[in-house]
């Protein structure tokens, strides 16, 4: 194994708890353990404020309103018992400490703001969405070339959200200085939530084209059924396509 | 001596407004909507220190685009990257957080050819930061000051001291900080970086803060900054959404006397 190889060891026994309490990590003796397991928390605590300042600051500006912070998870019990679990980076570490954020914003005082289960949901698919491995450089083979004939697909960690009240039109008032909790129009409200390889989060508004094309885009379907299964003209759907893939929702698949 | 700051957005008002300050430092790109942002350009020198990449692996060419073009943007003097490795080659993790690489004669090798190529393709000088290290790990090879050492011997770049670093590890390893920092190659020292320290529960210890400087921090500096010939400008280095405008100011006030 060579240096690099090792370095990496290093950031997955920090980045990894079951790894860190593997027999395949201890045996190594690389590092104090002790010291190694508080550097370790001391990473999660930084990584997981850093994400929930950031995704979760629309419910963060109700604070005044409902009495909670959603950082304040972080010195708390239920936190504490998934620190043995989580990998950070990972979309299953990010929904279950997403899950305890929005467990602990729900319980605080909520008069007053009935669209707050549906932002508690759009910022958790928003941590959700920004998990998992990310491109930190281009090598110049990386997937996703678009092709004529090549076959659209949805990828990973990609949402469509279907909320009860439209979000879309409260979430820069919440932002702004206010005095009373913005209001929120009751109607239903489709957001597509994806990544791009680098990690940026994006978000739209998602039309009947966008949720069918979502729905169809697997991979196999060539561009000419996907147009006939949703019901859209070839200019709609390479339209639809090129805001899906400049999203980062959709890759077009080389084939086989 | 300049003395300086890290450019805190959340602080904008007060920086636009405030005297004393002789620079800022970049850690994000400004935001679009940032309504102090022109005035802070205008006003002040801006010193580039964002992420650029870790260099164990080569700068890819968008992130070298990113480099030139943040450093065009600041007008910057010198352009800052750090000693660290926080992500695995594959990208599957990363600690988000500054991470030393182990002190080896590969991460040596990787690191000089790796700044090497990135400087050459910046207009501006490239000065690297020192991280610290919680633990250590037994692969090193050798210890930090003297990976250094070799390093600055192999390239023609410049050191971004990072005192608070320095100062923990000489903690952590029951040393004088004076001591341990007498092994560091001070003569390559052109910016330093100076911060509080505070108690952290999971490290139960110190660890880097964005408060004000103790002042046995600031005597360290002052001894430090004796035996850097060519240091240029000494910055506080707290950037955080945390950090008060009185503490920054003070900060600023209480560095520049202890100079």
């Amino acid at each position: 194994m060579n240096d690099r190889a090792l370095q990496d060891l290093v950031l997955r026994a920090l980045a990894d708890a079951p790894f860190r309490a593997s027999p395949a990590w201890r045996q190594r003796a690389l590092a104090d353990p002790s010291r190694l397991e508080r550097f370790a928390r001391f990473l999660a605590r930084h990584f997981y404020y850093e994400r929930i300042v950031h995704f979760f600051k629309y419910s963060r500006t109700l604070s005044r309103v409902s009495g909670r912070t959603p950082e304040a998870v972080l010195r708390t019990t239920a936190f504490e018992s998934l620190l043995p679990t989580l990998v950070l980076g990972s979309r299953d570490s990010a929904a279950a400490v997403a899950n305890v954020v929005a467990a602990h914003m729900s319980n605080g005082r909520l008069g007053g703001i009935p669209y707050l289960p549906d932002l508690l949901r759009y910022e958790k698919a928003m941590m959700v969405a920004e998990a998992g491995p990310r491109v930190w450089r281009e090598t110049g083979n990386e997937e996703g070339s678009i092709g004529k004939g090549t076959s659209p697909e949805l990828v990973e960690g990609t949402v469509l959200l279907d909320l009860s009240y439209d979000l879309p039109a409260v979430l820069p008032k919440l932002l702004a200085p206010w005095t009373e909790v913005p209001r929120c129009p009751e109607r239903p409200t489709k957001v597509l939530i994806a990544r791009s390889r680098h990690g940026r989060v994006a978000v739209a508004r998602a039309d009947g084209a966008v949720a069918a094309v979502i729905e169809l885009a697997d991979g196999r379907m060539t561009l000419e059924d996907l147009a006939r299964q949703a019901g859209l003209r070839p200019a709609e759907l390479e339209a639809t396509l090129a805001g899906l893939t400049e999203l980062g929702a959709v890759r077009f698949a080389t084939g086989s | 001596m300049k003395v300086g700051a890290f450019y805190n957005p959340h602080l904008g008002a007060e920086l636009v407004r405030g005297e004393g300050i002789d620079h800022l430092a970049m850690a994000d790109p400004p935001a679009s909507n940032d309504p102090h942002w022109p005035a802070i350009k205008s006003r002040y020198t801006l010193l580039l220190h964002d992420y650029l990449g870790q260099l164990s692996e080569p700068l890819d060419e968008r992130s070298i685009q990113r480099a030139r073009a943040l450093a065009l943007q600041y007008g910057t003097p010198w352009v800052a990257e750090h000693f660290q490795c926080l992500h695995t080659e594959d990208g599957r993790y990363n600690v988000n957080y500054v991470f030393p690489p182990l002190y080896t004669e590969e991460f040596l090798r990787r690191f000089v050819i790796n700044a090497n190529a990135l400087q050459a393709r910046l207009d501006q000088p490239l000065v690297m930061e020192n991280i610290p290290g919680f633990f250590d790990v037994k692969a090193s090879q050798m210890p930090e000051p003297l990976w250094l050492r070799r390093f600055f011997d192999e390239t023609a770049l410049g050191f971004l001291l990072d005192l608070p670093h320095v100062w923990l590890e000489a903690h952590y390893r029951g040393l004088k900080p004076e001591a341990w920092l007498a092994e560091f190659p001070l003569e390559r020292v052109v910016e330093l970086h100076v911060a509080g320290v505070e108690e952290d529960e999971d490290l139960q210890g110190p660890w880097i803060a964005p408060s004000e400087p103790s002042d046995e921090m600031l005597d360290f500096m002052a001894h430090t900054v004796a035996r850097c010939p060519r240091a240029q400008a000494v910055t506080f280095d707290a950037f955080s959404p945390s950090l008060r405008s009185e503490v920054l100011f003070r900060s600023v006030e209480r560095i520049r006397r202890a100079l």
